[in-house]
């Protein structure tokens, strides 16, 4: 699923870049609070600055001059300057609270200068060998009692701060996967139900889980698709069934018109006009049961009811078994037909392919120069072989075809076909059947003028072709 | 349109001289039209069959098959209490004998029921009446043989039960090759034969590929039965298709 692929591409990437802009705005934050207390250094400006102001007077006394005064009261602390040796305090400000001891030890120093002075946190400067010692408001700083750091530790920060960062990352897209499959693994049924749903598949996904009510719908428009099908099946057979029905009601009462009409026509007492009349009937009633069989073969070719068999034949043999029905029953000979085959194809031609329905093509077309041509015409059948398809051509020398009519008959569909008026001229259902029948073993039909002024059809046929597809092939 | 009728000379496709002997056969025809009946017995009764009867339900044609015997029968498939297709099994168990179903229903599993079932031949409605006698005639000739079946020629004639051509008062022994060749076209007497149909009758199932073989074997047939091979009388070659005998009754 490459579309998941590039579904997660994509958010790593806008997760990288979202937690380097958090870290950089986050960095920048921090920065900007520390900025105010940076000032101050947290307080040990105050007391280094309290050195300068603190002056020994003439008596040995030590004056905070005016500004120390103000410093003082501004940040309401307290100082006292304790003596280096005697550790005695020999200076303090005026608001020295109470509890504040006036001597100090070196621990004692030593410790409050890390700490707190009772609970005042403290910050010291050194006034020549003596050390000012600061108390600011209780609630004012916090002090780090022991602040030594293992220098490895410092060093490697930016070691450090990668892994975290890179940690934090993988944390995240684990979530994110976790999170994701879920999601994934209910729309997967539905995005396979989706693409299934063209194929023409029964699609059923189960109802459950976050996108049940998608699931839901999903079944429903493939359960409507496939009742949607089922009736337009339903109505297609019904249409083949019907004029099934109707063509094979219409055959007895056919049989007897041809077979009276073709005992009044060999009557040698009727008179030389009638038996031509009866003649005229007789051919008549036998494009009638052409039409017929066209008409029942052509329904159920194109509603797809019409099972195709296929079998390896011998592309000649057809030809010549045609060919030798259609003479055969041709009793006065006015239709000659003479076989061309391509010398490579006598034993070769082998097509693999529904051989009744071929039979039926090749027939028609044999037929349609019949109809055409009353009076009689000579045709040729031909089969020519080409590296990747046969060529069946039949063609004759009888009336033709003018452009005008070629062009109609490549381009006018037949009414079986369209769907609209019935008025344009069309041609005949023979040479549906053939295109049809063609189409079905994935082959095509040419139609043309032949050398001899005649009516010529070629037939390609594919030698290596897919499975004979019904479906969607119209002709 | 004119239509020009050209009457087409006996023998071709309506009563040879040598096989009157099945023009008395008893043909029974069942069909539950009563216009076509008619027309059929009329058509069968103008081509010299003199034993005709007819039958539109299966009920009557069973007990007409039991009182009469028939020899032959013409059997609709769609009949008002039953089909042909049962109408046959019922008639085979106590008769043996040739069935052609002649029927409105073309389909192909149809005509597979019928073929599967025994039958002789199939005919789909509308048939033009000579289409049908031809058949009849065929199914005829092959169940009931003649006694000593002799085939007339042009100048000769051929005699299938000794194998041998008689000419001139002269007798020529004919090959295993061409006695098949000759029943198979004599069989389809004035009809074409396809090359194919010829070499499978004489090699068999896989018979592409003898077609040279097969002019060799037409060349000495004709030159068994014919006055002069290079201008044959009796078997004609349609160029590019197929042989057609021509008989002489």
């Amino acid at each position: 699923m490459t579309s998941v692929m590039r579904l997660i591409k994509r958010f790593v990437i806008t997760l990288i870049l979202s937690l380097m802009v958090l870290l950089v705005l986050n960095i920048v934050l921090i920065i900007a609070a520390l900025q105010n207390d940076k000032e101050s250094l947290g307080g040990w400006k105050t007391a280094s600055k309290l050195t300068e102001t603190l002056t020994m007077g003439l008596d040995g006394e030590y004056q905070l001059s005016e500004e120390g005064k103000r410093m003082l009261e501004e940040g309401n602390s307290w100082a006292v300057l304790v003596q280096d040796g005697t550790g005695d305090v020999i200076w303090h400000s005026e608001n020295l609270p109470e509890e504040i001891q006036l001597h100090y030890s070196a621990a004692e120093i030593s410790w409050y200068t890390r700490g707190y002075i009772a609970d005042y946190p403290t910050t010291t400067a050194a006034m020549g060998e003596n050390l000012i010692i600061v108390g600011n408001p209780k609630e004012r700083y916090w002090k780090e009692l022991y602040p030594t750091w293992n220098l490895n530790l410092i060093k490697n920060l930016p070691r450090t701060i990668l892994i975290f960062f890179g940690a934090n990352l993988v944390i995240v897209f684990l979530i994110y996967m976790i999170v994701v499959s879920g999601i994934l693994r209910s729309v997967k049924p539905i995005v396979q139900g989706i693409q299934g749903l063209p194929g023409g598949e029964e699609v059923y996904v189960k109802e459950k889980g976050l996108l049940s009510d998608l699931a839901a719908a999903l079944n429903r428009v493939s359960e409507m698709l496939r009742s949607q099908e089922y009736e337009l099946k339903k109505k297609e057979r019904a249409r083949a069934d019907w004029i099934s029905g109707v063509s094979h009601d219409i055959r007895t009462p056919l049989s007897m018109v041809m077979g009276y009409a073709a005992e009044v026509e060999e009557e040698t007492e009727a008179s030389e006009e009638i038996r031509q009349k009866a003649g005229i009937i007789r051919m008549q009633s036998i494009r009638m049961k052409n039409l017929v069989n066209d008409l029942n073969l052509a329904s159920k070719l194109e509603y797809n009811v019409q099972p195709v068999k296929t079998e390896e034949i011998n592309l000649v043999a057809l030809l010549r078994e045609t060919a030798v029905y259609f003479m055969n029953l041709d009793i006065e000979g006015k239709y000659p037909v003479e076989l061309r085959v391509d010398i490579h194809c006598i034993s070769d031609g082998v097509f693999s392919g529904d051989k009744e329905l071929l039979k039926r093509a090749v027939n028609n077309l044999l037929l349609n120069a019949q109809i055409h041509n009353p009076a009689g015409c000579r045709i040729w059948m031909g089969l020519s072989e080409y590296p990747k398809e046969f060529c069946v051509t039949i063609e004759d020398d009888g009336i033709g075809v003018t452009d005008e009519q070629l062009e109609k008959l490549r381009n006018t569909p037949h009414y079986m076909l369209s769907s609209g008026t019935f008025s344009e001229q069309r041609h005949g259902l023979g040479l549906l059947i053939v295109q049809q029948i063609i189409a079905v073993h994935g082959g095509r039909v040419a139609f043309g003028q032949g050398i001899e002024k005649g009516f010529r059809v070629d037939i390609f046929l594919n030698k290596r072709r897919k499975a004979i597809k019904m479906e969607g092939e119209k002709g | 349109m004119k239509y020009t009728f050209v009457k087409q000379p006996q023998g071709h496709n309506g009563t040879p001289g040598r096989y009157s002997y099945l023009k008395n056969k008893k043909i029974l025809l069942v069909d539950d039209e009563e216009g076509l009946r008619q027309m059929v017995c009329s058509i069968l009764k103008k081509e010299g069959y003199e034993q005709v009867k007819s039958s539109g339900t299966v009920k009557e044609a069973l007990e007409l098959s039991m009182s009469w015997q028939p020899e032959f029968a013409i059997l609709d498939v769609m009949l008002p209490d039953g089909d042909g297709f049962f109408l046959f099994e019922q008639m085979r168990s106590f008769l043996d004998i040739p069935v052609l179903f002649l029927s409105a229903r073309g389909e192909e599993d149809d005509r597979i029921r019928g073929f599967g079932l025994g039958a002789d031949d199939y005919v789909v409605k509308p048939f033009l009446p000579r289409e049908l006698l031809f058949r009849i005639q065929a199914i005829l000739r092959r169940t009931y043989k003649e006694e000593n079946p002799m085939l007339k020629l042009a100048f000769s004639q051929v005699d299938f039960e000794r194998a041998e051509v008689i000419r001139q008062d002269k007798s020529i022994a004919l090959t295993a090759k061409e006695f098949a060749i000759l029943q198979t076209l004599g069989r389809n007497a004035g009809r074409i034969v396809t090359i194919d149909s010829l070499c499978e009758a004489a090699w068999g199932d896989n018979p592409y590929g003898y077609e040279n073989t097969l002019m060799a074997h037409i060349r000495r047939i004709r030159e068994k039965i014919e006055e002069n091979p290079s201008k044959p009388a009796s078997l004609i070659t349609v160029k590019g298709l197929g042989y057609k005998l021509i008989t002489k009754d």
